[in-house]
């Protein structure tokens, strides 16, 4: 049996990997779900092999990779990921990665891969004895959460490509939030800065939400640098919230889209409140919902004082029809 | 799926997207135009033959190429879709609205959105440019924002002397102390009443009254900077803030404003009526934990100015104690 350690932060993501790992090949599962627990299970002598996540709290796994080097712990790492920035597979292949895998992992391609580096060989007789594997429990939450880390990852890697910089990927936030709620968050948010932000609705299969992309005022002249074309003046700062959140919500709901089979329509964004407070921005419509589905993403882009905050919230109604489809992609 | 469609399917497909009442043009990557519709045809006057194969900008002159460029590039780039909205660029190409003789705008308001079209290998190779008619909506919005910036202006504005009234006044106060104790700087303020007004409203009525409260706003606005924040706080009292500025300059603007006055005369009837007016001023030099402790150091300079015989300007006077 070959001592393998499986680490992500997602019970979805472990699962999900579990039932890739090519049938017949004899190994003894160690799950960790961040950097630090991995490294105590490689201490201990139970991983030769590892799958690794990148985004994960307490130890990442940029992190991860650098302990095992510094420490001379001896194990083959192949990365699964969401965050498929084409910078991220140089890092991680620079910190001895041996390979890397965009998630959601195929079960062909790990098997490819596993190959690939001598790790597993099917054997060339009999049909594979089926191997026992654990069996993992994933809550909606945590399912959906891994939907969106990797069209978020997606968005991230579109966004690294325009922009030419590394964006910091962060780990989702998924909440069931009462509207009251959610304002509460928003507001939190905001702190003391200026705001400004795009909201764009969508709608495909039933699933029906907005995106949020929130911006602060403060940052806008870092961010001018980067973009390639831009009107000086107000006009040109709303154009550019435009055409960065295009890109943005456009791929983070694309990846989702993907995922569950499914197409959005989106409607024209909107600006809401150039230069305004939160309780200026947002008019919650608290007669309407009493819930919402919120995911909170933060991007920050390495070296720039850049950062937006994405939200998508989901109608209490899309609540049934997405857990529907994250049934179909789990059986 | 375009396998199974039948002959017939595809006509009566290419009829909608002929018909319907939203703007379709394809473009190639050198923003050539491959095809649009009767939509396009018909509000641009040019059939698809005359303009097949033209450059989109050769076209439609009024289209600002480095920016739409720069927008289908990244279409193309990242297989993004990309958008522009009436409340940005009014249009992207000057059609006509469908109102042209009726309606309030000569123009049709326009949202674009510009969406990739793949071939069968995957490849980008086409630009889809959609555009809709948006003309109602923008006129609504257009015409409850103006409604709104007149609601605001009346609820900041007193009436009588067209200065802003006190609600405004103070809260615009609020926000420069609160700017003051972030950012630092100067601030001045100036509190001034008219001298015995209740002798004038007593002898000639509350009419001439009112004619001095608003003889005296005209001075002041004559006399202070477009950015001061004159406003009317009470029955006969004004206050002033005075950005940028500490006690000595307000000091000089006090006694030019004191000075008008006393020049002034009012006309009731024929018969000339001089008045006077007091004034305390106070500024920032020595911190304040709110507004409304500044405000009151100003009334107080101002009681000083009227105790002391009144016609004059009072500085606050911090003690050491």
């Amino acid at each position: 049996m070959i001592p393998l350690v499986i680490c992500d932060d997602s019970n979805m993501a472990r699962k999900q990997l579990v039932r890739s790992l090519p049938e017949g090949w004899a190994v003894s599962i160690t799950q960790a779900t961040n950097g630090e627990e991995a490294l105590t299970a490689l201490r201990q002598g139970l991983g030769q092999v590892m799958l690794l996540d990148l985004t994960m709290p307490i130890l990442d796994g940029y992190g991860t990779l650098a302990a095992i080097r510094n420490e001379g712990l001896a194990v083959k790492v192949i990365v699964v990921s969401g965050d498929v920035q084409d910078q991220a597979v140089a890092r991680v292949r620079e910190l001895g990665a041996l390979d890397f895998l965009r998630k959601p992992a195929d079960p062909a391609e790990l098997t490819a891969v596993l190959e690939r580096h001598g790790l597993y060989s099917p054997s060339p007789t009999a049909l594979p004895e089926p191997v026992a594997r654990p069996e993992l429990e994933v809550s909606f939450r945590d399912a959906f959460r891994e939907v969106v880390n990797v069209s978020m990852g997606r968005a991230g890697a579109l966004l690294a490509k325009a922009l030419d910089v590394f964006v910091q990927l962060p780990i989702p936030n998924v909440n069931i939030l009462e509207v009251s709620e959610l304002h509460m968050t928003l507001v939190d948010a905001q702190r003391e800065d200026r705001l400004s932000a795009v909201c764009q609705g969508y709608i495909g299969e039933g699933i029906a939400g907005e995106a949020l992309l929130i911006f602060h005022d403060s940052e806008f002249d870092d961010m001018a640098k980067l973009v390639r074309w831009r009107e000086a003046g107000e006009s040109g700062d709303i154009e550019m919230l435009l055409d960065l959140s295009s890109i943005i919500i456009g791929a983070c709901l694309a990846g989702i889209a993907e995922q569950f089979d499914i197409r959005f329509s989106q409607g024209h964004p909107t600006i809401l409140g150039h230069h305004a407070s939160i309780d200026e921005l947002i008019v919650v419509n608290k007669t309407r919902w009493k819930k919402t589905l919120a995911v909170e993403l933060s991007y920050s882009l390495e070296g720039h004082n850049v950062h937006f905050d994405l939200l998508l919230l989901f109608t209490e109604d899309s609540v049934k029809r997405i857990t529907r489809k994250i049934g179909y992609l789990m059986s | 799926m375009a396998a199974q469609i039948d002959i017939n399917e595809l006509h009566w497909l290419l009829d909608i997207v002929q018909n319907i009442d939203v703007g379709v043009v394809v473009l190639d990557l050198d923003y050539r135009i491959e095809v649009w519709n009767s939509f396009m045809e018909n509000h641009s006057g040019r059939i698809l033959s005359e303009v097949s194969q033209q450059s989109l900008f050769a076209v439609f002159a009024e289209i600002d190429e480095a920016w739409f460029r720069a927008k289908a590039e990244s279409v193309v780039l990242l297989g993004t879709r990309a958008f522009s909205i009436w409340e940005q660029r009014p249009y992207l190409v000057h059609f006509k609205s469908y109102q042209p003789i009726t309606g309030v705008e000569a123009f049709m308001y326009q949202n674009v959105t510009l969406l990739p079209l793949r071939d069968s290998t995957g490849a980008i190779a086409h630009i889809c440019v959609v555009i809709y008619d948006v003309t109602d909506v923008a006129i609504n919005k257009r015409q409850l924002e103006l409604s709104n910036d007149k609601l605001q202006e009346l609820s900041r504005t007193d009436r009588l002397t067209g200065l802003a009234n006190r609600g405004y006044w103070e809260e615009r106060l609020t926000e420069e102390f609160a700017r003051h104790q972030r950012y630092g700087g100067r601030l001045a303020l100036m509190m001034l009443d008219i001298d015995h007004f209740k002798r004038i409203n007593d002898t000639y009525g509350h009419a001439v009254g009112d004619q001095a409260i608003k003889a005296l706003a005209g001075v002041i606005k004559t006399h202070v900077r477009n950015a001061d924040i004159a406003g009317r706080y009470g029955g006969e009292e004004f206050g002033v803030v005075l950005l940028d500025t500490a006690v000595e300059g307000a000091r000089l603007l006090a006694e030019r404003l004191r000075e008008a006055v006393e020049a002034m005369r009012l006309d009731v009837l024929g018969t000339p009526i001089a008045f006077t007016i007091s004034v305390g001023i106070t500024d920032l030099s020595v911190p304040l934990g709110n507004h409304e402790q500044m405000i009151q150091q100003a009334d107080k300079a101002l009681y000083e100015s009227k105790h002391n015989g009144r016609n004059r300007v009072t500085s606050f006077v911090h003690r050491l104690d």
